[in-house]
């Protein structure tokens, strides 16, 4: 790449070296062999001349390209260009014979000072020439999709043969070929210029302006080659300078007055139907926009107001807006070059005006200026279009545009309109669809987090202490329904558990069941009774829990030597003990944690002992369980948890709470499980029989004890 | 999940919220508005019928505690009524008939009310 750009600015270098050589070695040829009279000379005069022509045309060429020049300013520049040439072709007679009669008698040297001043004129000319042919080049090849014509390169080629032999003009006899040349490029000429399709592509304003310039430059062009007689000063330099230069001045003002005429009468044909092209262009444009709204559909906000954007450029409104169904409720979602409030009463006047006709609404094109009671607002509009957004053929809201003053609503913008709100529905429901999946997408991670930070917190493996037959099984909901368990191995003789049920679910309930679990893990490690820990535990929460949540709880202690059970409920579903093929229900008072942060809440909590016996079974669940709903939306019922548990209580901890769950699986079979499943079942089997084991079951805590 | 709804009655000073099929985590919000409406309306006396309430959980009890605070500060509260027993045994085991006043039916909870004054 590099290369490339590196080499061509090479060949760009060495175009302008080739011109700048021509042109010294020219200047040292009118130099020394002044007057140029003898053949020989002349054929050198031309060949050096018409070389450094085509040097110059190219490196001018090399300019535009890197320009990329708008046609019009490419105009603008023809124009200027001739003005300048007509100010000298005006003026050399008059100024020049001044000069030279002026300074004729006071400088040594005028046969150099008549070269400098002709050679600075010819510059001028060469140039503007130039610059000329490109321009028309470029008039050319635009609208054309080849960068090579062969009808240009062809008149290109008459056009240097007709420079070349513009000599032969002055000899007699041979004159006729120039001429021949001559008229072959004026015939070319009159072939190529009507290549001018580009000015269908002009907008109404720039055809006016190019009508107005043809006609300036025709006039241009037209005086240059009539005021280039040959008894005028401007002549006798021009041909005295190059016989060719001449040559390629009448061709070039030939070219512009036939390209010009063209111009004018095709642009004066293209005034009439230019407003129209000009629409068709708008509509085309717009369409561009709707493909644009397509990709538009990420942001809701961003979408609406692009929305309101191309609504005005669509129809050239002052203002729009959207006033779109939210929650059963209209209301403005987007708002341009118009007030918030002065949308929203216009809205409303006007809904209210039409009630539920819609139909009405897409074919009426509203002027407030012939309503009454038009409602007080802070700027005044004349008309209003209304387009209705649909969604499946239901009424989603309404895209409105405003103009004010005289600028009124056509039929036109109307249709306009009107195809617009129906790209703009679509885009609008595949904005909410998205925005709905996206939501849904972050509730599934934030429930993802959730289930993590609970399978974190629940205990890995069961604590094993002898005689103790432990069985713990936690089913989470898809909801993360805040179910905690937890054991403390308080030392080998004391197993301390805690079971509790986070209010709400999901994130929330997450977050506040792993404080649960550090607040329970600390007070584990006191000698605190199961009662004291529940306080303990409320005042502690106090500082996080808000006013909805709340926490139920129980926590129990286990002592293996006493064969004592300790246990206090905060709120939580009542403990059961399997005893004798009976389900007793223990369920000591006590409000669930955070319900109260005085002291009545102390008051409330009771704590159970429990001596316990051979094969007692105690379950530990949450309302997962009872609550589990079957396809007719009932409890699965603490009866039917009951009734499955006594069935089962021979046998392991383990096994009885498979049989709880499968229980409890066939029940809810085709529903969805709402709730956490959380069951802890302790078994105690009483095998061992320590010595000095009466001892230890007198050493009763001092806690507040209640029998069952 | 729209399985819930609420109505209100005035008679008098007190105002009777009917709560209609299941006050869940979901439906939460929906008796959230309706206690935070009558609040901002300075009305503080209200008896809660649970008569067509099929189901309620924890998020759904929140709700009560949420707003008890304000309206005892303010000499009011919240007296609930008419619950299926299934409803009052999970009101029961967390302990709320510690907090709040439960009666069997709408009218002995309204008298309750007006027994105050």
């Amino acid at each position: 790449m590099i290369g490339k750009i590196s080499a061509e600015n090479l060949m760009k270098n060495l175009k302008v070296q080739l011109l700048l050589i021509l042109s010294a070695a020219l200047f040292v040829l009118k130099l020394f062999f002044s007057p140029i009279n003898s053949v020989p000379l002349i054929i050198i005069n031309e060949v050096l001349f018409v070389a450094a022509i085509i040097f110059l045309v190219l490196s001018i060429g090399d300019l535009i390209k890197a320009g990329k020049m708008n046609l019009l300013s490419l105009v603008m520049n023809l124009g200027i260009l001739n003005a300048i040439m007509f100010f000298f072709i005006t003026f050399s007679d008059s100024i020049l014979n001044l000069f030279y009669s002026n300074l004729g008698d006071k400088i040594k040297n005028p046969d150099l000072i008549y070269l400098i001043i002709s050679f600075f004129y010819a510059s001028i000319f060469i140039s503007s020439l130039s610059y000329t042919f490109l321009t028309f080049r470029q008039f050319y090849f635009t609208g054309q999709k080849r960068e090579q014509s062969i009808y240009f390169s062809t008149m290109s080629v008459f056009f240097l043969l007709a420079l070349s032999t513009a000599f032969l003009d002055d000899i007699k006899g041979l004159s006729y070929i120039n001429n021949t040349f001559m008229l072959v490029s004026i015939i070319l000429i009159c072939g190529n210029s009507i290549h001018i399709s580009w000015i269908a592509f002009l907008t109404k304003k720039e055809k006016l302006l190019l009508l107005v310039l043809s006609v300036v430059i025709l006039t241009l062009f037209i005086l240059n080659i009539a005021k280039s007689g040959e008894d005028t000063t401007h002549y006798k330099i021009l041909s005295g300078f190059s016989p060719a230069l001449k040559t390629f001045l009448y061709l070039m003002m030939i070219y512009g007055i036939v390209y010009f005429s063209i111009l004018f009468f095709t642009t004066l044909f293209h005034i009439p139907t230019a407003e129209a092209y000009d629409r068709k262009a708008k509509e085309i444009s717009s369409l561009q926009y709707f493909s644009r709204l397509i990709t538009q559909v990420l942001d809701f906000n961003d979408l609406a107001e692009t929305i309101t954007d191309i609504a005005i450029k669509v129809c050239n409104a002052d203002a729009s807006w959207i006033y779109l169904k939210h929650d059963s409720q209209n209301r403005i979602t987007a708002n341009k070059n118009i007030g918030f409030v002065d949308a929203e009463v216009l809205s409303k006047f006007v809904l209210s005006e039409f009630r539920s006709a819609h139909d009405q609404l897409e074919k009426t094109i509203y002027h407030l200026n012939s309503v009454k009671n038009v409602p007080q607002l802070s700027e005044k509009y004349s008309s209003l279009n209304i387009s209705i957004l649909r969604v499946h053929s239901e009424v989603k809201g309404f895209l409105f545009a405003a103009k004010k003053g005289d600028r009124i609503f056509d039929d036109e913008d109307k249709d306009a309109l009107n195809t617009f709100a129906d790209y703009a529905s679509v885009s609008i429901e595949n904005a909410e669809l998205l925005e709905e999946s996206i939501e849904k997408e972050r509730l599934e991670k934030e429930l993802d987090v959730a289930r993590e930070v609970q399978k974190k917190i629940l205990p890995s493996k069961n604590p094993e202490y002898p005689g103790l037959d432990i069985s713990a099984t936690f089913i989470p909901a898809f909801e993360v329904g805040g179910d905690y368990y937890d054991f403390f191995e308080i030392n080998e003789n004391k197993l301390g558990f805690v079971i509790a049920d986070v209010s709400g679910k999901g994130i929330s309930a997450a977050f506040i069941m792993a404080e649960v679990k550090g607040i329970f893990e600390s007070l584990s490690k006191t000698s605190l009774s199961p009662k004291d820990i529940l306080i303990s535990a409320n005042q502690i929460l106090k500082r996080t829990l808000d006013k909805k949540s709340f926490v139920s709880a129980a926590y129990g202690i286990i002592d293996i030597n006493d064969k004592n059970l300790y246990v206090a409920r905060a709120g939580h579903c009542p403990f059961l003990l399997l005893r004798n093929g009976v389900a007793q229900d223990l369920r000591p008072s006590g409000l669930g944690l955070g319900l109260n942060y005085t002291s009545y809440f102390a008051s409330t909590l009771e704590e159970v002992k429990i001596d316990l016996l051979q094969d007692d079974v105690l379950v530990l669940y949450t309302d997962g369980i009872t609550e589990a709903k079957n396809s007719l939306k009932e409890d699965f019922g603490e009866r039917n948890f009951e009734k499955i548990l006594l069935e089962n209580s021979n046998l392991t901890a383990e096994e009885i709470s498979n049989e709880v769950i499968r229980g409890v699986t066939v029940f809810s079979q085709n529903t969805t499980q709402h709730d956490d499943i959380t069951l802890v079942i302790f078994k105690w089997k009483q095998k061992f029989n320590f010595i000095g084991e009466q001892e230890w079951q007198n050493s009763v805590p001092q806690s507040k004890i209640k029998e069952t | 999940m729209a399985e819930f709804s609420t109505s209100i009655k005035d008679q008098g000073n007190i105002n009777i919220v009917y709560l209609k099929g299941f006050l869940d985590a979901h439906t939460a919000p929906s008796l959230e508005n309706t206690f935070s409406g009558l609040v901002d309306k300075g009305r503080y006396q209200i008896v809660v019928n649970f008569k067509d309430l099929n189901y309620i959980s924890s998020a759904g009890l929140g709700v009560f505690m949420a707003y008890i605070e304000k309206i005892r500060e303010n000499g009011g509260d919240i007296k609930l009524s008419s619950m299926s027993e299934k409803v009052f045994n999970i009101f029961d085991l967390l302990g709320f008939p510690l907090l709040y006043e439960i009666f069997k039916t709408e009218d002995e909870a309204v008298l309750k009310f007006n027994e105050k004054k």
